[in-house]
């Protein structure tokens, strides 16, 4: 298991060089330098353009192109993600004020989605043709096809302009912070942004319980005399549940997608929403960073995925 | 106890629908199974073999029913209709593996991978003993132990992955056995497997029915098996019996065209390598388009007339019986 984690590690490495370098490239064929990027924009309307160039020099943006990516990717690694051109504010202070927020959005979202999917999907595989599976097959398709952003202008004016049950946007009320307080403002964030990837898991361990369920050890589980419910669940739903994870993880990169929107479409504070105003601005230095980071993200969420997998079985925890 | 009757079957007809249509796979099926003796059932592959053992275990596919006869177990608490009873009541689940035990054709499928082999017997001792927890682990380990596997207290928490066919079919008995049944029910447990292999499972369940007086139906569709395991032995042909009685008389004087046929498509031990071996001709049936006679006889060299009727069940001793208009012109050149 432990040389099984160090291979799957050492498999990221190459890729985030090669996304790394990819994301560099876009930077460089942008109009601008370096400089413009890394120093606050007030400072620089301060300095005349002999120090600019003295700064240019010291910076090494002379060196060749390899040069300067080495450069900047150490620089990245050891903390220096330059500043955002609106404003000069470091990029790194932004991630730390955005990303909890984010953060808090996606685990809820990607928590949903998983408890409510596979619940769903199963009692749909267990209630084959009946009503309850056709109706659960309707609204997990349209789950997949709807955008989220209409769900979500939906949800704001049903449930916060008309019933008034939550806010309609924002994350946290000044002076009320605890998570208590908050919690009303994450819940329909959390759940829109968690309709698409609940349907899609609903599919999908519907028909990969249906798969388990057709297998010969069920018939074996039935035929020691076990009650309905451990041969369907423990038997069907444990076997069943591997594919659902691996899925899950390859749909990361949609739910990150999706907070893009769903945190604009509900103003909520996370690195989504940063990006957004980043990407109007024309803020590259921010928006790349932000695709880094994503990219990390969906990188590290694979390979817990992974792990999980491995752990649920039982030939790669044990060491095939 | 020796010919005491562990389970009654009498003219069971258990029809499967698919497609809106139906198939009448078991056609009225009669037999006993008797304690510490091995009933082999015979047959091509379709005759109606597993889901005589699906009807008697109540595993049959949803949209199938027992339409007639009578499934009678003969417990220690007396007779139990089991056909009369709710397929996933307490009451069948109580005798599913506790009284009546099965093993599957496949034992690659049969066990679920993600748990040990420990975890799949000890969860049969949990659901029909009242052993607590570390008594059901010992046990387990026993059972490993007297299937032959070697180390088995490593060998129990070890996932069937690393088990071999031959080894997981070991598991798959020893999971059987553990509640010690009256009935053991073998769907073909060694087609999956080499005939090395093969040998040493049937000495395995020869073994288990001597020391426990274990009453075993082997299904098979191998008259060498049956040859060499078989006290009784029940020929099925498309959802028929056609031919039934005590292993001797059956494979020495077989009074049925099919029996006969299927005697001559395998090679006997000893008769050397130049010895005839032939196949039956033809195929069986479309179980949905079957004759409306004696089903065999569009394959039956001695087809006559009368044939286009069923023919009907008949006693040519008091412990053979067949289904055949000609019968008695086999039994008379049987006895020469
Ligand atoms: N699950 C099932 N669904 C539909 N038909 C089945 C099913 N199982 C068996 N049958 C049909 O029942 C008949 C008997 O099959 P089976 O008992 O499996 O034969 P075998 O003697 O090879 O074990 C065949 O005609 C087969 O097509
Ligand atoms: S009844 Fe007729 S067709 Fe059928 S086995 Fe006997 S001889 Fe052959
Ligand atoms: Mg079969």
């Amino acid at each position: 298991m432990l040389t099984y984690i160090a291979r799957r590690l050492l498999t990221l490495i190459p890729m985030v060089i090669v996304i790394s370098f990819l994301i560099y490239l876009g930077l460089e064929l942008t109009p601008g330098d370096a400089v413009s990027h890394m120093v606050p924009p007030d400072a620089r309307s301060m300095m005349d353009e002999e120090r600019l160039q003295a700064l240019r020099e010291s910076l090494g943006l002379g060196k060749p192109f390899i040069v300067r990516y080495w450069i900047w990717i150490t620089g990245v690694m050891q903390g220096e993600f330059g500043y955002s051109l609106a404003g000069g504010v470091p990029i790194s202070k932004i991630f730390l004020d955005r990303l909890p927020a984010t953060l808090e959005l996606s685990f809820a979202a990607l928590l949903i989605s998983t408890v409510l999917g596979s619940i769903l999907g199963t009692i749909s595989a267990l209630t084959r043709g009946s009503l309850t599976d056709q109706s659960l097959t309707v609204v997990g398709m349209l789950g997949v096809s709807i955008p989220e952003f209409f769900f979500g202008l939906v949800a704001i004016l049903v449930f916060a302009l008309n019933l008034n049950w939550f806010p309609v946007g924002g994350r946290i009320l000044p002076g009320y912070d605890s998570f208590w307080d908050r919690l009303p403002h994450l819940v329909m964030p959390a759940m829109v942004l968690s309709i698409m990837m609940t349907a899609g898991v609903m599919r999908y361990a519907r028909s990969s319980m249906l798969d388990a369920l057709s297998r010969d050890f069920i018939r074996t589980a039935r035929s020691k005399g076990m009650p309905e419910w451990r041969v369907n669940i423990l038997h069907g739903f444990r076997v069943a549940l591997t594919p659902v994870i691996v899925l899950i993880g390859f749909r990361l990169p949609v739910l990150i997608g999706g907070s893009v929107i769903i945190e604009q479409v509900f103003q909520w504070p996370g690195i989504g929403k940063e990006f957004v105003s980043a990407v109007r601005s024309q803020d590259y230095p921010l928006v790349m960073m932000v695709a880094l980071f994503s990219v990390l993200a969906v990188l590290i969420a694979s390979l817990i995925v992974d792990l999980l997998t491995a752990i649920i079985d039982p030939r790669v925890r044990l060491g095939e | 106890m020796a010919n005491e009757v562990a389970l009654t079957v009498n003219g069971l007809k258990t029809y499967i629908y698919t497609n809106n249509r139906c198939n009448r796979a078991l056609d009225g099926v009669s037999f006993e199974i008797r304690q510490g003796k091995t009933l082999c059932i015979v047959g091509e592959s379709g005759c109606g073999k597993s889901v005589t053992a699906d009807s008697i275990m109540q595993l049959l596919p949803t949209l199938s029913r027992i339409e007639d006869g009578e499934i009678t177990y003969h417990g220690p608490d007396g007779p139990v209709r089991i056909d009369q009873l709710p397929r996933d009541g307490a009451k069948m689940r109580a005798i599913r593996g506790k009284e009546i035990a099965m093993i599957f054709q496949d034992p690659m499928t049969a066990l679920n991978p993600v748990y040990s082999i420990g975890f799949q017997i000890k969860e049969m001792l949990k659901y029909h003993t009242g052993l607590g927890r570390s008594d059901r682990h010992s046990k387990a380990i026993d059972l490993l132990r007297s299937m032959g596997i070697p180390l088995p207290e490593k060998r129990v928490n070890e996932y069937p992955h690393l088990y071999s066919g031959g080894m997981r079919q070991r598991a798959m008995i020893a999971i059987a056995m553990s509640c010690n049944p009256r009935i053991l029910i073998a769907d073909e447990p060694t087609t999956a497997l080499d005939v090395t292999i093969q040998a040493q499972i049937f000495e395995l369940m020869d073994t288990l029915k001597r020391d426990h007086g274990t009453a075993i139906m082997l299904i098979t569709h191998d008259m060498g098996v049956v040859a060499e395991l078989a006290d009784d032995v029940a020929v099925m042909y498309m959802g028929n019996i056609v031919e039934a009685g005590p292993v001797g008389k059956v494979l020495r004087n077989p009074v049925h065209p099919y029996t006969r046929a299927l005697l001559e498509s395998i090679p006997v031990l000893g008769r050397g390598k130049d010895q005839e071996i032939k196949a039956i001709p033809g195929q069986t049936p479309d179980p949905y388009n079957r004759p409306k006679g004696c089903q065999f006889a569009d394959r039956c060299a001695y087809r006559i007339g009368a044939c286009d009727q069923m023919p009907d069940e008949t006693q040519v001793a008091p412990d053979h019986r067949v289904t055949c208009w000609r019968y008695e012109e086999f039994a008379a050149d049987a006895a020469e």
